[in-house]
């Protein structure tokens, strides 16, 4: 066993690192998207340094990373704050449409991993959940889409959208350009600033090429896909519960109540243990649940153990954390709520807590 | 980063479960009740046929018939150990006894005691607290004076576990009284059995024997036993501490997740009001749930593990995961016993009892382990002032 990151991945943290010290301020809302007050700086910035290629093999201009370069990324992002189409394109399409994506996919992955293509995924419907059941809108290769997708993250700004359709018997998965006649956005409102969408396929014509793997046959990879997705997210919520316990401590050691610094109070200090004992229990979970799923062995179970005490852990991380700010994280401008929101939303973004907890229970072996 | 295990550790760990195969746990005789940490009950003979393997020497040094084998090793064993519900009890303090013996022991200590340890004849109980000193440690009262070539204890010790079917105390007693009260304690290695050593049970909640008193009357004890230099015995004690707690616990995953499985099959074979348990939705969101808990903590020791096998210094890691491992034993107990329903309380005497008794068993004892070894209270305030550095209270 070696707990330590690599070298490259030292690098790479420590790079992230300076670039997001630069461009998230914890003063404003980071934002990497046109929408936002950056209008798509910062994702430039992301592309400048190969971040969307950490994935992708060589041949296709990546620099033929690891899942656990990923996830030693993504807890850097999480510890910003940052809300970007990163993990969905970058790291959920990119891996689908490696795996299972036709020649042509393949060379859509190239530009996105420079960053010119960012592509969104159109699966949950009016259920919410993650699952081929779930999936009621209906098309044919040589016929067209028709019902509505939500959850969309960024459609707006997306280049492409992977879309989830029931078929005879199993879902087809289709790579579709997002501006293709047929298909409208309009926004879902959610407290954490991720910009959602629910997106309609009015007749939205589709041919064989646009196939992502064989028809009725795309759910596995999909999955498989998603999650290397739930990984990436529970990374996101261990940076974001560092970052919230970082400045719960800075805090109780000087904000002075009584006379004292608050973090001399005991009630103070066990919440302050509770907060370390979160992030550092969540963390060995997640990186070892990567480890797994990099070594291509079944680790369906480890994911979602992951997902659920990782995604339990940092939530009750923030949740606690604005007991011990007190009235001032109540307010916007105080930063504690959007590392809050980012963990709400990263624990729903991939996953679906109920199925993490029917997977734990068929892989203990309840009947 | 690389989570696997090496071709040495996997090897080790089938030679531990063809050991388990070939000796039942069950089949041990037991000399003191399982304190429900992992370790399982007291079994004297099972302490020896792991001395046999030369599991207990496995990572000493050479000169002292060691094995110089990684110290990874010893996690396998305990895993293993714990996943089969053996009865190891005795094994952690004897072998944290042992390294200190190695590191600071006496040539005496040293010759005629540590071969012992390493064939499982010895056990080890510990005499730190007192009635009037528990979180408060440091306010001990057991005073041992030097008379010639011996020290002379006079003092009250409690809590002790297993002090009763031991053969050696290790006893913190003060040698001289000094302005810094951490200073001027000292560490003896006492033997059962000493003329003014009095031994007397505490029966506990479960109703069986765990703890006991020791009084200390004019007990005479060789200069030689003693443990470490004088004067030193709180210092050498505390730095051990972070260590001990990880000892201490690291069995606490693996024994979670046997306690888990095994409500998984009741679960299973159990139907209430005309459907299996199993199929309860409450049931399998709640053991899933648990699941996970158990395998962050496993992982959560394994890095602390790791951490000591590269000779990184644990600040507050240690303190954190004991209580982590502690409040979810009890968070495990308590649903068990929700899940066994009317059965819960049947101890294992009763016919209809499940699992043997198991639940009530571990619900109970439970209830002791956020408290022994440093309770959750000092543990959360030690890991945010040394950990996190937050201004102590005083």
């Amino acid at each position: 066993m070696d707990f330590r990151p690599t070298e490259a991945q030292r690098l790479l943290a420590s790079a992230a690192r300076d670039v997001l010290t630069r461009h998230c301020p914890i003063e404003t809302p980071p934002d990497g998207t046109p929408t936002g007050p950056d209008a798509g700086a910062l994702w430039a910035i992301l592309a400048e340094l190969g971040w969307p290629g950490l994935l992708v093999p060589g041949d296709l201009g990546g620099s033929d990373g690891t899942l656990l370069d990923v996830m030693v990324l993504c807890e850097e992002m999480g510890r910003f704050g940052l809300v970007s189409p990163y993990v969905q394109s970058a790291v959920v399409a990119t891996r689908l449409l490696l795996t299972a994506g036709s020649a042509a996919q393949r060379r859509v992955v190239a530009d996105m991993a420079m960053g010119r293509r960012i592509c969104a995924l159109a699966i949950r419907e009016d259920s919410g959940a993650l699952a081929p059941a779930a999936m009621a809108l209906s098309g044919r290769p040589g016929q067209t889409l028709r019902g509505t997708k939500l959850f969309v993250s960024d459609a707006e700004r997306a280049h492409d959208l992977v879309v989830a359709a029931r078929a005879p018997s199993g879902t087809t998965v289709f790579h579709v350009d997002r501006h293709r006649a047929g298909i409208t956005l309009a926004p879902m409102a959610s407290m954490g600033g991720e910009r959602l969408f629910e997106v309609t396929f009015d007749d939205v014509a589709v041919t064989a090429s646009d196939v992502v793997g064989a028809e009725g046959a795309g759910w596995d990879a999909l999955e498989a896909a998603l999650g290397l997705g739930v990984l990436a997210a529970c990374a996101e919520m261990v940076g974001a519960a560092q970052r919230i316990l970082d400045l719960a401590v800075l805090y109780a050691r000087t904000r002075v109540q009584s006379g004292r610094p608050i973090g001399a109070f005991q009630a103070v200090q066990h919440a302050c243990a509770d907060l370390a004992r979160g992030v550092e229990s969540a963390r060995p979970l997640v990186l070892h649940a990567a480890w797994k799923a990099q070594q291509g062995v079944p680790a369906q179970a480890d994911i979602a153990m992951a997902a659920s005490y990782a995604g339990d852990a940092c939530l009750a991380v923030a949740r606690r954390a604005h007991q011990i700010f007190g009235a001032i994280s109540y307010c916007d401008e105080h930063p504690l709520h959007r590392f809050h929101k980012r963990i709400v939303a990263a624990r729903l973004a991939f996953g679906d807590p109920t199925a993490h907890h029917e997977a734990i229970a068929r892989a203990i072996g309840l009947a | 980063m690389d989570f696997g295990f090496s071709a040495e550790e996997t090897a080790f760990r089938e030679e531990v479960r063809a050991f388990l195969q070939r000796h039942p746990p069950e089949t041990f005789p037991r000399d003191g009740m399982d304190a429900g940490y992992g370790s399982g009950a007291v079994s004297r003979e099972f302490l020896r046929a792991l001395g046999a393997q030369g599991w207990l020497t496995m990572t000493w040094p050479r000169r002292f018939g060691g094995h110089e084998r990684p110290m990874m090793l010893k996690l396998v064993l305990l895993e293993e150990l714990a996943l089969a519900g053996a009865p190891f009890g005795p094994f952690g303090g004897a072998d944290q006894t042992a390294d200190v013996i190695i590191r600071d022991g006496t040539p005496r200590l040293q010759t005629d005691v540590l071969p012992r340890v390493g064939r499982g004849e010895v056990t080890f109980w510990q005499g730190f607290s007192e009635p009037g000193a528990g979180s408060d440690l440091l306010s001990l009262t057991t005073e041992a004076t030097r008379d010639g070539d011996h020290y002379v204890l006079r003092g009250h010790k409690i809590w002790s576990s297993h002090a009763g079917i031991a053969d050696y105390g290790l006893v913190l007693a003060r040698t001289s009284r000094e302005a810094r009260r951490s200073r001027g304690l000292t560490m003896l290695v006492v033997a059962n059995g000493s003329p003014g050593m009095d031994i007397r049970p505490i029966r506990s909640l479960t109703g069986e024997v765990y703890h006991y008193e020791v009084f200390l009357e004019d007990v005479r004890v060789p200069a030689d036993m003693r443990l470490g230099r004088e004067g030193e015995g709180f210092t050498a004690l505390l730095a051990g501490l972070d260590t001990d707690r990880f000892w201490g616990r690291f069995y606490k995953a693996p024994a979670l997740l046997r306690i888990v499985r095994l409500l998984v099959e009741y679960a299973n074979a159990t139907v209430r009001n005309g459907a299996p348990l199993s199929r309860d939705a409450g049931v399998r969101r709640g053991l899933a749930s648990l699941a996970a808990e158990i395998e962050a903590l496993r992982l959560f020791f394994y890095r602390l593990g790791w951490m000591i096998q590269q000779g990184e210094a644990l600040k507050h890691e240690s303190a954190l995961a004991k209580v982590m491992a502690d409040e979810l034993g009890q968070k495990v107990a308590a649903f068990a016993m929700d899940l066994l329903g009317p059965f819960a309380p049947l101890t294992e005497s009763s016919r209809w009892s499940p699992l043997r008794g198991l639940v009530q068993h571990a619900y109970l004892t439970s209830l002791g382990h956020t408290i022994a070894g440093g309770t959750s209270e000092i543990l959360r305030t030690t890991a945010a002032t040394r950990g996190l550095g937050l201004p102590s209270e005083r």
